[in-house]
């Protein structure tokens, strides 16, 4: 068997499965990325799963149309969050947060910087999904992005539509309110 | 024979302990503990099925530089 000489393109068949290898390496490098923010986003696995399927679909369908204007992580996010508050909207299921119980966590002593501590691993999944239900969508979605190391601020703050600074300022309070809330799952 | 138990107790209370310490696990924040959380969750399989199915009828383009533009980040 040859082996691929550096620099040169390869044409490489599809893995077992799938139409063509970009498929399948687009959805083997963001597929966990996606999922994960489909399945906290929308607190549910069925859900998370079928958003997670109808995300690549539109962007397997759309690919002609990415401009590499963004990183294909980026691309992919924006289909998903479009998408997940697609769904959310036609759910009637967003969770309605009234600005007295915003301010009991802008005034909570707990700080975004003290550690949380967890002991058993197995029930971490959801206290996570118990905290994240509890904020509104917004600081949701911004802990979620920023969770993923391969998205700068910037690219953050373009995906919701934000200034930098902004995004930086309400993810200090995201953070506050995570970090109080879910000490009360303990 | 009080004492042994009350010994026994006390042992049995400082593995507890030890036990409790090994199990527990500390994030310095929110976003530590959600790449934890996001590192241990993996991608049902039957979601790869179902969008192989569902691709199976798109048809990879003529030009490739697009699938460049994909992978070039």
């Amino acid at each position: 068997m040859n082996e691929p000489i550096a620099g040169q393109d390869v044409e490489v068949g599809a893995p077992a499965g799938w139409a063509a290898p970009e498929l399948a390496r687009l959805y083997d490098l963001h597929s966990r990325a996606i999922f994960y923010l489909a399945l906290r986003f929308l607190g549910d696995v069925p859900r998370a799963e079928d958003a997670t399927h109808d995300v690549f679909l539109k962007a397997f369908r759309r690919l002609d149309q990415f401009r590499g204007d963004a990183s294909v992580r980026t691309w992919l996010y924006r289909i998903a969050i479009n998408h997940c508050n697609d769904l959310c909207q036609s759910w009637h299921n967003r969770h309605i947060h009234t600005t007295s119980e915003d301010a009991v966590w802008e005034n909570s002593p707990a700080k975004s910087d003290s550690p949380l501590r967890v002991l058993e691993t197995k029930e971490l999944g959801q206290r996570i999904q118990q905290t994240l239900d509890a904020l509104p969508d917004e600081y949701r979605l911004l802990l979620l992005l920023v969770a993923d190391e391969e998205l700068s601020y910037d690219e953050i703050a373009a995906l919701v539509g934000q200034s930098t600074d902004a995004v930086r300022g309400k993810l200090h309070r995201a953070r506050k309110a995570f970090a109080t809330h879910f000490e009360k799952t303990n | 024979m009080k004492q042994h138990t009350k010994l026994n107790q006390k042992q049995d209370i400082v593995a507890e302990q030890q036990t409790e310490s090994k199990a527990a696990r500390e994030f310095s924040n929110s976003d530590e503990l959600l790449r934890f959380d996001a590192a241990q969750t993996s991608v049902p399989p039957e979601i790869t099925q179902r969008l192989q199915k569902s691709t199976a009828q798109i048809s990879p383009p003529a030009s490739r530089s697009w699938w460049k533009n994909l992978f070039r980040r």
